[in-house]
């Protein structure tokens, strides 16, 4: 079982390795995936595929709301049970 | 470059298609069909005793889990692949018939809008034959695309609609074709396959001289960082589709543990992404020749 800290940089990982145009330092726990366009609906099956990969458990889908996804933090407080970093 | 003579290129590029619509839609008036009447359905499927789709074909072919199945192992994972295939078709259906709808009779599309009739009816007749297997045999599988309200401007959003749409059918198209020839295959399995491979083969010529001619229409008039952008997305969208072939939700049914993982393994396998990448050789070889992909989508392979 992954620790949260190890969770989150797995994300990072991959949000880096997809948004092109974002570099290491600019990526924030409060950087704005999909408004700032890092991010696309295309990246979104992939994307959850990892979240349930990383956390063991399957995302429902159906109940998902419009900002689950808006950034980091937003995606460890949402699916992965974290609360903002103090 | 002006959205004027964009709108003038498009409608020369529609025009030099008339031709081709009409034929289709002649074809498809032809073989209009019945999809409640034209297949019987048995009453129960025997997921351990018979084939629901070809061994070579599935997500786990020649990985050390599918090694160790035993005979009525394997028939079952490829009956819950054969579900996953046709829940898959059925998302990706329904996307298509709202894109579909939603371009009917505009202005600038009349030109084809006989064909976008033809073409509706004939995907729901095809998510209707999906769905009815998965709901009498199984379930629909759940889909993890997402609505997330993205707003591209209309020339870019209709370009990647259709080469979205034609991606997709030809991947599915090359199954469709194997599957449908496949003599281990139960007859139900088989007939679905041969049919959506019979009525699709209208659509890919469609969709490969639309997309050719969306592309020639407005791409000149398109900034280097559009074109850049659409090629990224179309690059992705390849990932996308075909990661949702090895989904752990059909290793669960399948009876594997760590269905995540296997998913993750299986898609790095090599002989897994040298199938993705011979699956997809077609598809991207025509979209590099008419210059909207401009290298392989390496990642998807």
């Amino acid at each position: 079982m992954r620790s949260s800290q190890e969770i989150r940089e797995e994300l990072r990982t991959w949000i880096l390795a997809k948004a092109k145009r974002l570099e290491p330092e600019t990526l924030t726990g409060t950087t704005a995936l999909f408004e700032e366009r890092h991010l696309r609906s295309v990246h979104l099956p992939e994307l959850l595929l990892l979240i349930e990969r990383l956390t063991g458990a399957p995302v429902d889908v159906e109940n998902l709301q419009a900002g689950d996804f808006r950034d980091l933090d937003t995606i460890m407080l949402r699916f992965c049970g974290e609360g903002r970093p103090r | 470059m002006s959205a004027g003579s964009s709108a003038v290129r498009l409608k020369k590029e529609l025009a030099s298609l008339a031709e081709t619509t009409e034929r289709l839609s002649r074809l498809s008036r032809r073989s209009y069909q019945n999809p409640y009447s034209a297949v019987e359905w048995p009453a129960t499927a025997r997921p351990e005793d018979e084939w629901f789709s070809s061994p070579e074909y599935l997500s786990l072919y020649g990985t050390p889990e599918w090694e160790k199945l035993d005979d009525p192992g394997r028939k079952r994972l490829a009956f819950y692949e054969a579900v996953n295939f046709y829940s898959l078709n059925i998302h990706g259906e329904k996307g298509l018939m709202e894109g579909l709808a939603a371009r009917l009779y505009r202005k600038d599309l009349l030109e084809i809008s006989e064909y976008l009739h033809h073409f509706l009816d004939e995907e729901n007749k095809h998510s209707i034959y999906f769905g009815g297997f998965c709901t009498r045999y199984a379930k629909v599988y759940r889909s993890r695309q997402l609505p997330v309200a993205e707003k591209p401007p209309r020339e870019v959003d209709d370009l990647l609609f259709f080469v979205k749409t034609m991606v997709f059918e030809e991947i599915v198209d090359d199954y469709n074709w194997v599957q449908s020839r496949d003599p281990r295959l139960e007859r139900i399995a088989r007939f679905i396959n041969h049919n959506h491979h019979f009525e699709e083969s209208r659509h890919l010529i469609f969709g490969r001289q639309l997309v050719t001619a969306l592309w020639r229409a407005y791409s000149p008039g398109w900034s280097a960082e559009t074109q850049e952008d659409v090629r990224a997305y179309l690059e992705q969208f390849f990932i996308m589709t075909w990661r949702e072939y090895y989904n752990p939700d059909v290793y669960v049914d399948a009876g594997f543990q760590d269905a995540w993982e296997l998913a993750e393994s299986a898609w790095s396998l090599p002989a897994q992404r040298e199938h993705r990448r011979a699956v997809s050789a077609k598809c991207v070889e025509f979209l590099r020749g008419i210059g909207l992909l401009l290298k392989e989508p390496s990642d998807a392979f």
